[in-house]
């Protein structure tokens, strides 16, 4: 952009008398000469020059002074005598001061005659509808909505945080392609979006294979790191829900809250023989053991559930699970790395940090006692590629009808095409979240235009 | 720094100032009616809000964990001891009984005994069955607020001392527990909490001259034991082929696993372990509590019987007389 005058010393740079910049003034301003300004702040000028770095010519002054008022402090100024700047329209004014004709009454004069004329009632009616308008739009249409459902008192969003664990392997193992970096960027919009939505964190964490515990062999155990650094960093986070990279949720007008945890209880079950493809024996038997411990539910209790996770066709599942600030936490997540326990297991450990919560649930009874697990499909479904050995499973595959909360690629990686998956989970999750004007367009209107001329639309 | 010019007053000033604010253009708005329509409008945004929000429950509203309501102290204490009846004579073990009934029963405290073939250990050595005999006392005394574990080679000598009073008091116990010690001495950079409280200590033990010794130790009864003990005696650390068994074993969680390390407070061995010979740690003194025969166990049951002799008759007098 090219500017036809030198700068004015206002230390943003640029025009800083917004006077200037009203078109209907009627004065000749020399705003006018001034392409890019009109009816713009002038703050957003300057903050673009500084964006396009080395924009020709034109030189910035914004090194110091840059809070709000000194930067606004002509502006605000200059705006006060503005009012009546023109002396043209107070002689008009003067003119037309008692001659009001049907014609000339600006809107504000007609409305005041309509609701001069309107009854009490009506009055009180308008008023009502107008109100309703108002919050259904300040609830649902503003940023604010966010805010309240953080709220501890009106959404309790903040006890919710997403962690994303994103850049899989990367980094040192191996370059992402344009494929990864997509399904990166879908990954994290759709995750954004949603925490954006219902006011819960999201926190994206870099997974890129780490050297700092490469000598420690423990390199997939940075989950509990990431973990604990987010408890540490949200502090009113209640529950962590953990979620890989190759998953999408497929329904974000559904909340954590009205999803599963207003009625833990009747979401999880906490005896694996429901669904045990690990053939785990529960409850414990041992006769060492208190009865709660050999209880097949804990103390059954919604309260006691620290961990909620799914299972799949092979046995936990780790893509997406929940875990919840307690003391108790705190000890699965440092017993959960052990060096004996890895010394003897690695061979067996295809997962990792999965299978050695296994071994630990297995073992343990103070774990067993505190974990819950979900049906898989309340918050992990799989596409029909994954577990596909016996055919579609109703209890693990996702199904459009049932409007399925969360989708996870599980094992793209390995002979599936991720990004496909991605892709057309993503668009079915657009289409099945259509607004009612969109099904209008869409369901109606171009099947009509269809029938009648015979050609596809997109509206 | 340079300021924008000040501001330039108007040649024009305004010919009257606009009417100052308050009164409402609208008709009909007076203040009584605005009040009404306040009113209205809160009634709105509160129905609007109950129809909006994501029902935020009670269920789950309060983020505290269940905590276990605290044993309320019934015995106080639980004396847990393992027996090997096979490879000991009888007569030898029903002093050790006898020393700690009468110990339990000075103090209104329970002696629970345990044999050593009496758990699973799935082939792991035997010694392992102190821990899980610790657990079980948990488990048989739920109320109990401490439990203390002694080895069966040890008499009680002092039974004037309470544990609680001579051990387990908050100030006590802030008073007697070594802060900063290297849990392996005499080098490990794993060293006990220096900024541990007393009530916060769920778990004492000991050191004698080779590291931790887990011949003599007080758990508090709570979640945390229960984690402490079920972690300590997982099959994993079993199978291992810890030279010291679980001795071993706690060395390593205690060392790996922070959380149980900020439990646990490390006390002078001759405040519950004290040893009769000086070789592997602090030697018995008159007035201890609790005199243990280390090592004997290695030479043979003889060793430990014939060592027991002369301790056994110094006990009895000191239960006696006190």
């Amino acid at each position: 952009m090219s500017l036809s005058r030198s700068p004015s010393p206002v230390p943003g740079g640029g025009w800083s008398s917004p006077g200037l910049n009203i078109p209907s003034s009627g004065r000749s301003s020399p705003t006018r000469g001034y392409p890019g300004s009109n009816g713009t702040p002038v703050m957003w000028e300057s903050a673009r020059l500084k964006n396009t770095s080395g924009s020709p010519g034109y030189p910035s002054f914004s090194t110091q002074n840059q809070g709000f008022l000194s930067r606004h402090m002509r502006r605000l100024s200059s705006n006060l005598p503005h009012f009546n700047a023109n002396p043209h329209y107070i002689e008009k004014e003067k003119i037309v001061h008692g001659r009001w004709s049907v014609q000339n009454v600006p809107l504000l004069g007609r409305l005041r005659g309509v609701m001069a004329r309107m009854g009490r009632k009506m009055k009180i009616r308008l008023m009502i509808v107008l109100l309703f308008i108002i919050s259904v739009i300040v609830f649902y249409n503003t940023p604010l909505i966010y805010h309240w459902r953080r709220s501890p008192w009106l959404g309790g969003g903040q006890k919710f945080v997403i962690i994303l664990a994103a850049n899989v392997g990367g980094g040192v193992m191996e370059w992402k392609g344009a494929r990864e970096w997509a399904i990166e960027r879908d990954s994290v919009r759709n995750k954004k979006k949603y925490v954006s939505r219902w006011g819960y964190d999201l926190e994206i964490v870099d997974m890129s294979t780490k050297k700092r515990y490469a000598h420690e062999w423990r390199e997939s155990w940075e989950k509990v790191d990431f973990i604990r650094s987010s408890l540490r960093k949200y502090p009113k986070a209640e529950w962590i829900w953990w979620l890989d990279l190759n998953t999408f949720i497929m329904e974000p007008s559904y909340s954590l809250q009205d999803h599963i945890f207003n009625n833990l209880q009747q979401h999880v079950y906490r005896d694996i023989n429901e669904y045990n493809p690990l053939n785990i024996s529960h409850p414990l038997t041992d006769p060492h053991l208190d009865e709660e411990s050999r209880s097949a539910v804990g103390d059954g209790k919604a309260e006691s559930i620290n961990l909620v996770l799914p299972q799949d066709c092979s046995g936990f599942n780790l893509g997406s699970f929940f875990i919840r600030r307690s003391a108790w936490t705190d000890r699965l997540l440092d017993i959960w790395w052990d060096p004996v326990a890895y010394e003897q297991k690695h061979m067996e450990w295809e997962h990792k940090e999965q299978d050695a919560l296994e071994q630990l649930y297995k073992a343990q009874p103070w774990i067993r006692k505190h974990t819950a697990f979900l049906p898989q499909r309340m918050i992990n479904s799989f596409p029909a590629g994954a577990c596909s050995e016996n055919g579609n499973d109703s209890r693990i595959h996702y199904d459009q009808k049932d409007r399925d909360f969360v989708v996870n690629m599980a094992g793209c990686e390995w002979g599936r095409d991720c990004w496909g998956e991605m892709y057309n989970f993503r668009e079915l999750s657009y289409y099945l979240n259509r607004n009612i004007w969109e099904r209008f367009k869409e369901d109606l209107v171009a099947k009509i235009w269809e029938k009648i001329t015979g050609q596809k639309v997109k509206l | 720094m340079h300021f924008a010019y000040p501001p330039r007053k108007t040649s024009n000033p305004p010919p009257y100032l606009p009417r100052s604010g308050g009164t409402s253009r609208l008709p009909g708005l007076r203040r009584s009616r605005l009040k009404v329509i306040a009113l209205v409008g809160i009634a709105f945004i509160v129905f609007i809000y109950i129809l909006t929000r994501p029902s935020s429950s009670s269920g789950h509203g309060g983020s505290t964990t269940t905590k276990r309501r605290a044993p309320s102290g019934n015995p106080p204490v639980v004396l847990v001891t393992v027996l090997d009846e096979k490879r000991y004579s009888k007569a030898y073990i029903d002093t050790v009984k006898e020393n700690r009934i009468q110990y339990a029963e000075k103090h209104g405290y329970e002696a629970f005994f345990a044999n050593i073939h009496d758990y699973d250990l799935k082939n792991a050595p035997p010694s392992w069955a102190s821990v899980v005999a610790t657990r079980h006392a948990l488990t048989r005394f739920p109320e109990a607020r401490y439990v203390w574990f002694l080895d069966q080679n040890a008499f009680i000598m002092n039974p004037r001392l309470s544990l609680e009073e001579h051990l387990m008091k908050p100030a006590r116990l802030e008073s007697l527990m070594i802060k900063g010690q290297p849990v392996v001495p005499p080098d490990s950079i794993i060293t006990t909490f220096t900024h541990l409280k007393g009530p916060d200590v769920d778990f004492v033990l000991t050191q004698d001259k080779e590291g931790l010794s887990s011949g003599s130790f007080v758990v508090r009864n709570g979640e945390w034991a229960e984690f402490l003990l079920e972690t300590w005696f997982d099959p994993i650390y079993r199978s291992y082929n810890f030279q010291k068994a679980e001795t071993h074993a706690l060395e390593h969680i205690v060392q790996w696993h922070p959380t149980i390390l900020q439990k646990l407070a490390l006390v002078d061995q001759r405040i519950i372990n004290a040893y009769n010979q000086p070789k592997q740690g602090a030697e018995y003194q008159e007035g201890d509590l609790v005199v243990r025969f280390a090592e004997c166990d290695k030479i043979g049951p003889q060793a430990c019987e014939i060592e027991s002799k002369r301790l056994a008759q110094q006990w009895r007098k000191a239960f006696t007389s006190s």
